[in-house]
């Protein structure tokens, strides 16, 4: 689970901070484009560093290499599956390797991308910026509460699994299937519970005039500026520089 | 003048077997303090959902009665429009915070009327203010303690201007010195603001000597309501699974209502009399 850490936004006052989430957005969406049209393993390793300046200016350093180490496992299937995969249908192990390595340098490329769109974006701006790009305010309400209860949630988890083994659960006992089948008396109360929190949240919504207007106010409106300009900018010149490779030296 | 009256209010929740309320009557003034207290199960929750309207409009079940708020009959009106007029905080403050900080739970609120955003922000501060809690603003509710998610919980309702305030056992997850704190806000919010305030709460040790009537509920039924005095003095309440206060049993064991006529509620008022002598 260590991977979720690489995604959960900190505080920060760096200039990518405040950069508006939807210059972000752009970023992320023109780059994860690029990881999905790119094969070469040298082009994703381009496409990956450009998430490096981003760290760098706004030091997220240590967050951002735990969600790498954390992909790290998942790699390791990845190449795996993929070299099977590739093996099976061409019988060339050398296309196998290279094809392993593009589809894990992939991989980090996204983990990078989004780990460093979430780390710097608070979940509120996040939220504001969904409500500015006309997405109904009970969807974007819905996600800044679903950021909101996941420390609520996992904090409970623990309560229930600390009871559960009390009463003799053992977690880590047997084989796979076994462990994953020890979960259930975990998740059980788990999910009644969340639903039971969740009647009670919607009572305190309604008790604070939730639905009372059509148009509500926000505290806060998301405005852009030069800084935004200058990211976009910064990040269309950098795409286009990335996808020129392709489509004018030809490499794949 | 009467700011809620409840008029034979009767109702049980959906699946229930029995009635969860059984003809409740109450009448509230504006500016008063009122408690209501009881054993566990009693239906304190249930009534508090009756007052702004969440029974039975998100509730459905069988419902009798009027409850009338500030003007506003709650089965004609819905639940946004009586939250208005009275605001109601929660026992569990963690399901009551549901925004990422400080600052935009209590703005939730406004936000919904539409108020314009100047008139948002000012509220937003003001209601920090008055429950003194205004540096935490950027906090997440996760990193803050009991006490104070409660104080954002009432400042949050606050921003409303709500006329009446009423709190389920807003002290029930709370150690003693955040209760007090808590408790405290309510009494000057009543006297100072003049907000009507009915507070359902175990510990009647630190509230009743602040209430002006207080009220017993029993199995869904209101069994008795008067000054607190006359309430916790009187014998039915005895019998009660109610959290009586210690200076009221030393002095119904002292009979000090019988010789003197003095019913201190407050351990204090118990030390005054006690010194005082003969008086």
């Amino acid at each position: 689970m260590k991977v979720l850490y690489g995604f959960e936004y900190r505080r920060g006052v760096s200039v990518i901070h405040r950069i508006d989430p939807r210059s972000k957005m752009i970023y992320v969406i023109l780059f994860t484009a690029l990881t999905v049209y790119f094969v070469n393993p040298l082009l994703l390793l381009l496409v990956l560093s450009s998430s490096l300046p981003i760290v760098a200016i706004s030091r997220i350093g240590s967050r951002w290499s735990q969600s790498i180490k954390g992909s790290l496992f998942f790699i390791a299937f990845i190449f795996i599956f993929n070299f099977i995969g590739i093996v099976w249908a061409t019988g060339s192990v050398y296309d196998a390797v290279i094809s392993g390595i593009s589809m894990s340098i992939r991989f980090i490329a996204l983990i990078s991308i989004f780990s460093v769109f979430f780390l710097t974006t608070s979940p509120e701006d996040l939220t504001q910026s969904m409500v500015q790009v006309r997405i109904p305010y009970d969807y974007a309400l819905t996600f800044n509460m679903a950021m909101r209860f996941v420390p609520t949630l996992s904090r409970e988890a623990q309560i229930i699994m600390d009871a559960q083994k009390s009463r003799g659960l053992e977690m880590e006992k047997g084989n796979l299937i076994r462990r994953i089948k020890n979960y259930i008396p975990v998740l059980i109360p788990l999910i009644i519970s969340s639903f039971r929190r969740a009647e009670l949240v919607a009572d305190a919504m309604e008790s604070r005039a939730f639905g009372a207007s059509k148009k509500r106010t926000s505290l806060y409106v998301l405005a852009l500026g030069k800084r935004d300009a200058l990211f976009i900018l910064i990040t269309v010149l950098s795409f286009l520089l990335l996808l020129s490779l392709r489509l004018v030296l030809g490499i794949q | 003048m009467a700011i809620i009256e409840v008029q034979g209010l009767s109702y049980s929740y959906p699946d229930s077997p029995k009635p969860n309320i059984l003809d409740v009557n109450l009448t509230v003034d504006e500016g008063e303090f009122v408690l209501i207290t009881g054993p566990s199960g009693c239906g304190k929750t249930t009534l508090c959902r009756c007052l702004n309207g969440l029974i039975p409009n998100s509730y459905g079940g069988a419902f009798s009665g009027r409850v009338v708020v500030d003007g506003l009959l709650t089965t004609e009106h819905p639940v946004y429009e009586i939250a208005q007029r009275l605001g109601l905080v929660f026992q569990n403050p963690e399901n009551e915070l549901f925004c990422t900080t400080v600052e935009r739970e209590v703005a939730f609120g406004p936000e919904n009327l539409a108020l314009p955003r100047g008139e948002v922000r000012s509220r937003a501060e003001e209601a920090l203010g008055v429950v003194g809690i205004s540096h935490l603003w950027d906090k997440s509710p996760e990193e803050i303690s009991g006490g104070e998610q409660q104080k954002v919980a009432i400042a949050a309702l606050l921003a409303m201007k709500p006329r009446v305030l009423v709190l389920d056992e807003p002290t029930a997850n709370l150690d003693p010195l955040s209760a007090r704190s808590v408790l405290n806000i309510l009494a000057k919010l009543n006297t100072e603001s003049g907000v009507t305030i009915i507070l359902v709460e175990h510990r009647l040790e630190m509230v009743a000597h602040m209430a002006d009537r207080c009220a017993v509920l029993d199995d869904g039924k209101l069994l008795l309501i008067g000054e607190p005095d006359e309430v916790l003095y009187s014998e039915a309440v005895d019998r009660m699974g109610i959290g009586i206060p210690k200076a009221v049993k030393v002095a119904k064991r002292l009979s000090f209502g019988s010789k003197s006529g003095k019913k201190p509620l407050s351990s204090r008022d118990l030390a005054d009399i006690i010194r005082g002598g003969k008086q």
